[in-house]
């Protein structure tokens, strides 16, 4: 069955490229470049290797800024067919960001099914496949290292503590994937190329009444560590051992 | 206050609990065969699921408890329970905060603590929220006395059907009680090598631990054994990372160690700013001076 896959993409700050003040633990957001999510990358990877598979439509959502271009021409090279930006986002509040994306997916129509990543790389928040299914009235499939489509039911494995479990439902569903579900692909030049061409839908997001929390601090823990490094091994062993047999004790 | 715990694993309930007790009445959830786990923590009432759980009928399931009786819902943290949370966040309009390691009830308020930028900082709030996910373990439970009365619902059956269930190979350890770790990287290598750090980890009476690669993405250790964010929170006397780079979602699950020591071949490796001893070097050279150093 040819599906109709909507991904969700989100663009963070490059969260690896991100240093906090020595002094005041601050996070040095400024000229930090932009780049999509870890998991956002997954998603876009799943989606498009189930359309690859299966026949269908891969379309990409983004909430995000005006800088969100560059994010949705690298979906499009790695394989998404349609693009909406909605500009607006300006930081996490999980209930605003599922009520926008929630109202342009309904406005799309004939979704089979909805990729996104289950916990963001940079918030670690999670809540938007729960609050997309209820608000789609869709099937959550949760957690998914693995998904399949057989005659209108999507199928997925999906790792538990004490189990790996397959579960499947009726479409239409909201699928979440883990890190683990796939190596996201580095497209060919020609495809980034193609992709710098195509146009990409954008529309400003309507304002929502979320109340957010009141931030009181967000800095680096303190770090006490002595940070004594020895390139000698010998000597480094032998403090080490000293250090391990004092907490033997 | 009324206060309300969810958990699948009834364990994860007595340490919020114990966090909430002398602020009001507690009731908690869990599934069928997991209340015994919770009924020693001065909880008012414990609801036992029957059925298989999933999150559109644990959903059900706890609007017919009637959630809208109770000023916060605490939902300890897993994939089952993060789906819940945020079903619950669309069916009652309120900021959620998620994976909350630690937080105080002031006044109508809640302050909470988590980590934001994957784990380079933390965030703390103040907030109406009246749901809040919990990372496991963050509080130690502490037993009173009396006992809990529990109480049988019904789950309904789920729109999501189980086709098949590979149980998990579990050794039954627990990384969290350990005093001493041994933590191995993607720098081992290869599975077989664990066989020459095993004299180490016997030398330390310690267990083994591993970062998300090993667990995950290799299998070379058991889920149960990940560190970090999105694995156990662990807190030894000793922590001894070899062959791990020390990326903050790394970082983030072993800060609390009392002592950390590194060995990694990379001197600019980020775990270095993060330990109190570190060796520059090949770790299949280390271990085994460190465990005749130790032996002597
Ligand atoms: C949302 C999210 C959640 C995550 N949660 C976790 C988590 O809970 N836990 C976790 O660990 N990771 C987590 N990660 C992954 C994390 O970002 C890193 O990818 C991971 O920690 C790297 O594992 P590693 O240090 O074993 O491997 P690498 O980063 O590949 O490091 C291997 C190290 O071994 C060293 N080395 C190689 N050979 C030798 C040798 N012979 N002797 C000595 N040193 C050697 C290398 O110099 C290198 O520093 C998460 C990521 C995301 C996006
Ligand atoms: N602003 C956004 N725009 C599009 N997709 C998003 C956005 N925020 C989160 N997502 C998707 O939802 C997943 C989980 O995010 P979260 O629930 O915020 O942890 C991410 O991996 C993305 O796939």
């Amino acid at each position: 069955m040819a599906i109709n896959i909507v991904v969700l993409i989100k663009q963070i700050v490059d969260i690896d490229q991100l240093k906090t003040d020595p002094n005041s633990g601050e996070p040095l957001i400024q000229n930090i470049p932009l780049r999509i999510e870890n998991l956002s990358k997954n998603s876009i990877e799943a989606a498009v290797q189930l359309k690859e598979k299966n026949g269908g439509k891969v379309t990409g959502i983004i909430f995000g800024t005006e800088k969100a271009n560059s994010a949705m021409k690298e979906a499009y090279a790695m394989g998404v067919d349609e693009g909406f930006i909605i500009t607006g986002y300006k930081g996490n509040n999980p209930a605003y960001t599922a009520s926008i994306i929630s109202n342009k997916i309904k406005e799309l129509g004939n979704v089979d099914c909805v990729i996104l990543g289950n916990q963001s790389a940079d918030s670690y928040t999670g809540l938007l496949p729960g609050l997309l299914s209820t608000e789609l009235n869709m099937n959550l499939l949760g957690n998914a290292v693995s998904i399949s489509e057989e005659g209108g039911r999507f199928k997925i494995k999906r790792v538990l503590d004490e189990k790996d479990e397959i579960i499947s439902a009726e479409k239409p569903c909201v699928i979440s994937v883990t890190q683990e579900i796939n190596q996201p692909r580095l497209p060919p030049v020609l495809q980034i190329m193609a992709a710098g061409r195509k146009p990409i839908n954008a529309s400003a997001a309507g304002a929502g009444n979320f109340e957010t929390p009141k931030i009181v601090s967000n800095i680096a823990p303190k770090s006490d560590r002595k940070r004594q490094l020895f390139e000698d091994m010998d000597k480094g062993v032998a403090e080490v051992a000293k250090a391990i047999r004092g907490e033997m004790k | 206050m009324k206060f309300l715990i969810f958990s699948e694993d009834g364990s994860n309930i007595c340490g919020i609990a114990t966090k909430l007790r002398d602020n009001g009445e507690v009731y908690g959830v869990t599934i069928e065969g997991e209340e015994s786990k919770c009924l020693q923590y001065g909880l008012k009432e414990v609801y036992a699921l029957k059925g298989r759980p999933m999150g559109d009928n644990c959903f059900k399931a706890l609007n017919k408890i009637d959630l809208t009786n109770f000023d916060r819902i605490f939902i300890s943290s897993s994939p089952l329970g993060r789906d819940i949370a945020g079903m619950i966040a669309s069916s009652i309009r309120s900021i959620v905060i998620t994976e909350a390691f630690d937080f105080h009830l002031e006044g109508e308020n809640i302050r909470t603590k988590r980590f934001f930028f994957g784990g380079k900082t933390i965030l703390e709030e103040e907030s109406s929220a009246k749901v809040i996910t919990v990372q496991p373990g963050s509080f130690e439970p502490e037993k009173v006395d009396g006992n809990t009365p529990v109480t049988m619902a019904d789950l309904e059956v789920s729109s999501i059907t189980l086709d098949q269930e590979v149980e998990k190979e579990r050794s039954g350890t627990d990384i969290e009680s350990a005093p001493i770790l041994v933590s191995i990287g993607r720098g081992i290598g290869k599975k077989e090598a664990i066989d020459q750090i095993m004299p180490l980890v016997e030398a330390v009476h310690g267990e083994l631990s591993g970062s998300r690669p090993v667990c995950l993405d290799y299998k070379w250790l058991t889920e149960e054994r990940q560190v970090g964010l999105s694995g156990k929170k662990v807190k030894p006397r000793v922590y001894i990372a070899l062959g791990i780079s020390g990326q903050i979602q790394h970082i983030a699950g072993m800060r609390g160690s009392k002592t950390v020591i590194a060995v990694n071949k990379d001197k600019d490796a980020p775990i270095f700013q993060e330990c109190d001893y570190g060796i520059v070097g090949d770790l299949f050279q280390v271990v085994p001076k460190l465990v005749s150093a130790l032996k002597q």
